[in-house]
């Protein structure tokens, strides 16, 4: 994380060092492709990358020109993002006048991104990308835990009196997943998540309690703590 | 203000209690059962505050009483919610002296059906002073309120008592999401029932009603005190809980000519106090459980209540008390069982400062 | 060869994001009866929760193709002596493999490999045991034009003798709308087909659904070993999104290191530019297995894990059929594989009890569809 950190910053401040002194290292460009030989004749600027790999072709301004800072920025954020790309050969036009950002990988056809934050994403694994198929069933899989869980949240029948979890807890309010362990003083000891939601299944809603390997039981904390994620805490307010 | 000096203000004004408030207080912790030494002193200062409020807006002209949101299921007077309605019911038919009437602040069914119904018609039936219905959307949503009517008449009325004008108004009403897609009364009635249901639609008094109010607030002078009863709340809070009225502006422009004008309504089973330019706004606490706050939107007079402690099915649960004034301006009492109760008094409404001088347990 | 590879995944980001328009739409058809047309979609019937299988844009499932893929997949006429089609090797009655401890092809010439089951291919990342392909459409033609397989001496000479069948060329106009056939409609065609070749409702199915009964006693243990003392699911992946029983990657459980000297075939290949698909036909090379297609020192001897739907089916086991039977695959999981430099970090010793390894295989058996006769059926009317 700190190295990545660290080579964020050195990839920016070469970045800054490029729009202040706009000075194009004719080196980095060895070996530019046929697309490049070609914007090199019009007004752009080609700004590489440490692992000389990726790079980014600025449109709309000319070869020691300097660019304003929010430009540099943008450049800067494009680059930075295509490291992602770990050994992948990548070039990237940011074009003068058109939102998208285009972009070809390994020699490919120029494609159209939406925005640096829309590019293609791609997690390394063992150096290789994961595939489409595998983050679908992952997000599958993840996602029917999280509905079951929903399901039994707001179904009475966990309980033996009409009452669901929803009913105190609308969106999971008041559970505040992140703050276990902690001394509950219901249970007058250290609980867990799973210990509150029995302590509820078998005082407010008086039912029987899961076991905690119950798949009900996973279910209910993979909905809360996915509800809850990013919900601030206000102790006091809860 | 330090401790000492604290002590000493209540005594005083202990002593220039007047013995109705104290005689109502003693009978009421009778019947409830639920007497506590520090309540008792903290109950008394708070009325106390009531005394000082008379002084500005004039003595009390009555007081009714509400109950709303027991949520009863066809699970026999031996269910927790039912147990929790006949204990409010007993707690108002104790008040000494009885107030004018009771409203009723809707949801007295959990999902619209007749024995639901049929239950809670039979407890509140036991209630002393006149009772004055509302419905809310638990009860409706099944089968388009026809039980509620046949047990209780018309939704949307209005009446005088002692020279204010009453307005109830049936604000649960939201656009037809059923017929399109053929959804049996059960699956209707879950949508609405569901707070967290994102695919609920908001509540609205809608135009047929707001054309009612207006004729019916054609013929009231302008400076006629207004109070209206609404099961949602009559402002925009919160969406996503359906704490809201899609319409609300447009609602609250009728009643903008108004000098005074307050709004009662039930829903959000909280402690709950809002004014919004001429309309004061006070929500009704719930006899079956407490809703959270929500994470957004709460109005900034609320003092909120603290978390209730959910082993207890009488905290954060009650009923209340509303004293008109002579001005036509309400102080509202929550009547929280086992905790002390909170009293919003128009004055501190009025001002913006702190609603409670202190923790409410 | 890894720049090509992910190249391949990026592009299949786009082309899924078609699918999921084109998946829409097949869910959006209104559901009056269809009129007999070559193009009307095949409806893939899966049970609740899994996954469509990533089908490629430019090879709409049709019914029409799928029709045409049938015929072809069965027609002994796509070989050189038309003696051989693609059912020889991959045989409904078999498990959709031939139970032959290696492939035979024309001339009764033997490959280096296990066939594997065409059934539930439609849902693997590759295909052959290198996975030196991607789509079934790839994998579909190159046995065809293979010497020891169905021999034909070139795809444009398949493409001269099915254009020759006049049933053929009304077929291919009817499905493709052209007169002119091509290799790319042949492989289209029977890769659709085989994306049909899918079976639910196994007696573990069942249980995973609820049915606590689908499956023995024995079988439950099995399958809790299978999750844990065992191993198994690490790369047998099984969850009720993808219930396949593959992790779609390649180890080296050291199957392919029984007598061979790796270090030297190794040697030999990196330095060689031997297409992949002749090298995996050589006994010796062939043990190379994923190395033949990344030439990355780790996939020497890595095989492709294979899925376990109907694996009751289709013995012998493992790339090279050297284990006959369940039985057997058990033995060699418990002994902790053979080691060898490039073993899978994975595997080790399980020291499981005769009742564990007899467990073990009882799951295995609950894995076999019970709609595969009715399959079968429909294919040999």
């Amino acid at each position: 994380m700190k190295t990545t950190h660290k080579m964020f910053i050195g990839l920016f401040a070469l970045l800054m060092m490029y729009a202040v002194s706009a000075n194009a290292d004719n080196n980095s460009a060895t070996n530019v492709s046929s697309v490049i030989q070609q914007s090199k004749e019009q007004s752009v600027q080609i700004v590489t990358a440490c692992d000389g790999k990726k790079k980014v072709i600025v449109e709309g301004y000319k070869e020691g020109e300097p660019m304003p800072e929010h430009k540099a920025r943008e450049v800067a954020k494009l680059l930075t993002a295509l490291m992602d790309y770990c050994e992948e050969e990548i070039t990237a036009k940011i074009p003068e006048t058109e939102i998208a950002i285009q972009l070809s990988i390994n020699g490919d056809p120029f494609i159209s991104v939406t925005a640096i934050e829309e590019l293609p994403l791609v997690l390394v694994h063992g150096g290789k990308p994961h595939t489409e198929r595998e983050k679908r069933i992952w997000s599958a899989e993840l996602n029917r835990m999280i509905d079951t869980g929903y399901k039994i949240f707001h179904d009475p029948t966990l309980g033996t009196n009409g009452i669901s979890c929803d009913m105190c807890h609308p969106n999971a309010s008041n559970t505040h997943p992140e703050t276990y362990p902690k001394f509950q003083t219901q249970t007058k000891k250290a609980a867990l998540l799973r210990d509150m939601i029995n302590w509820c299944i078998e005082n407010p809603q008086e039912g029987k309690k899961l076991s905690d390997d119950d798949p009900r039981m996973k279910a209910l904390e993979a909905y809360i703590i996915s509800e809850r994620t990013g919900v601030i805490l206000e102790p006091g307010k809860h | 203000m330090s401790i000492r000096k604290c002590r000493q203000d209540r005594e005083t004004k202990n002593e220039s209690l007047s013995g109705l408030n104290r005689r109502e207080f003693l009978k009421t912790a009778v019947a409830t059962g639920t007497i506590a030494t520090g309540a008792g002193v903290f109950l008394n200062y708070a009325q106390s505050i009531a005394q000082q409020v008379e002084v500005k807006h004039g003595t009390n002209r009555f007081t009714f009483a509400y109950i709303s949101d027991s949520h009863l299921l066809d699970r026999g007077r031996e269910h927790r919610f039912a147990k929790s309605l006949i204990k409010a019911v007993k707690d108002v038919n104790a008040l000494e002296p009885q107030p004018d009437f009771v409203l009723y602040g809707g949801d007295l069914a959990q999902l619209g059906l007749r024995d639901e119904l049929s239950l809670g018609k039979d407890i509140i039936a036991e209630l002393k002073p006149k009772l004055y219905m509302m419905v809310g959307e638990h009860d409706w949503y099944y089968d388009m309120g026809d039980v509620w009517r046949e047990f209780f008449g018309k939704p949307t009325y209005s009446f005088n008592h002692k020279g204010i004008h009453f307005i109830v108004l049936n604000s649960v009403v939201v656009e037809d999401y059923w017929s399109g897609p053929k959804m049996a009364p059960m699956e209707r009635m879950l949508f609405m029932a569901q707070l967290d249901n994102p695919k609920g639609r908001p509540f609205t008094v809608g135009e047929e009603q707001r054309k009612w109010l207006s004729d019916d607030l054609s013929g009231v002078e302008k400076h006629i005190p207004i109070v209206v009863f609404s099961h949602s709340p009559l402002y925009k809070y919160y969406k996503a809980w359906n704490f809201w009225a899609d319409d609300a502006e447009q609602v609250q422009k009728l009643l903008s000519p108004f000098k005074t004008v307050t709004v009662i309504h039930g829903h959000t089973h909280q402690v709950l106090t809002n004014k919004i330019k001429n309309i004061a706004f006070h929500g009704m606490m719930s006899t079956a459980w407490p809703w959270p706050y929500a994470p957004e939107g709460i109005p900034k007079l609320t003092v909120q209540m603290d978390r209730p402690d959910p082993f207890n099915q009488f905290d954060g649960t009650g009923w209340g008390i509303v004293d008109t004034l002579h001005d036509g301006n309400v102080n509202k009492t929550y009547k929280l069982w086992d905790r002390n109760p909170m009293i919003v008094s128009y004055d501190k409404v009025s001002t913006g400062r702190e609603l409670v001088p202190g923790p409410s347990y | 060869m890894q720049r090509k590879r992910s190249k391949l995944t990026f592009s299949t980001v786009f082309i899924v994001m078609l699918l999921n328009l084109s998946a829409g739409f097949i869910c959006s058809l209104p559901s009056v009866a269809f009129t007999q047309s070559a193009d009307e979609l095949y409806e893939l019937k899966l049970p609740p929760y899994v996954l469509e299988p990533i089908i490629p844009e430019n090879n709409p499932l049709t019914k029409g193709k799928v029709f045409l893929g049938q015929k072809l997949y069965f027609d002994k006429r796509l070989s050189a002596d038309d003696t051989v089609s693609c059912a020889t090797c991959h045989d409904p009655e078999k498990g959709f493999a031939d139970g032959e401890i290696v492939a035979i092809g024309i001339n009764g010439q033997k490959g280096a490999r296990n066939s594997p089951t065409t059934l539930n291919t439609a849902f693997f990342d590759t295909q052959f045991w290198d996975g030196r392909v991607l789509t079934l459409e790839e994998q579909a033609i190159l046995p065809i034009a293979n010497p020891i397989e169905m021999g034909m001496p070139s795809h444009d000479a398949v493409v001269e003798k099915i254009s020759n069948i006049a049933e053929y060329k009304a077929d291919f106009k009817a499905v493709f709308g052209s007169d002119n056939i091509t290799i790319d409609q042949i492989a289209q065609a029977i890769a659709s087909f085989e994306r049909t070749l899918i079976t639910f409702n196994t007696p573990f199915d069942r249980f995973i659904a609820g049915e606590e009964n689908a499956i023995s006693t024995s079988a439950k243990r099995g399958w809790e070993l299978f999750q844990g003392k065992a191993r198994c699911l690490t790369c047998h992946e099984f969850n009720v999104s993808y219930p396949f029983f593959t992790d779609n990657k390649f180890h080296n459980i050291g199957v392919a290191m029984k007598d061979k000297d790796f270090g030297a075939l190794a040697r030999k290949a990196a330095g060689s530019d031997a297409d992949p698909s002749a090298l995996a036909h050589e006994k010796a090379a062939s043990e190379l297995g994923r190395y033949l297609v990344t030439k990355e020192p780790k996939d020497i001897g890595a095989f492709k894990t294979s899925g376990l739907r109907d694996i009751a089916l289709t013995s012998p086991y493992m790339h090279d059929g050297s284990e006959p039977t369940l039985e057997s695959v058990i033995e060699f999981y418990d002994k902790g594989g053979v080691p060898n430099p490039n073993l899978d970090g994975g595997i080790r010793p399980l020291n499981l009890s005769e009742e564990e390894k007899t467990d073990l295989v009882e799951f295995m058996k609950a894995l076999t569809s019970n709609d595969l006769p009715e399959l079968i059926k429909k294919l040999n009317p």
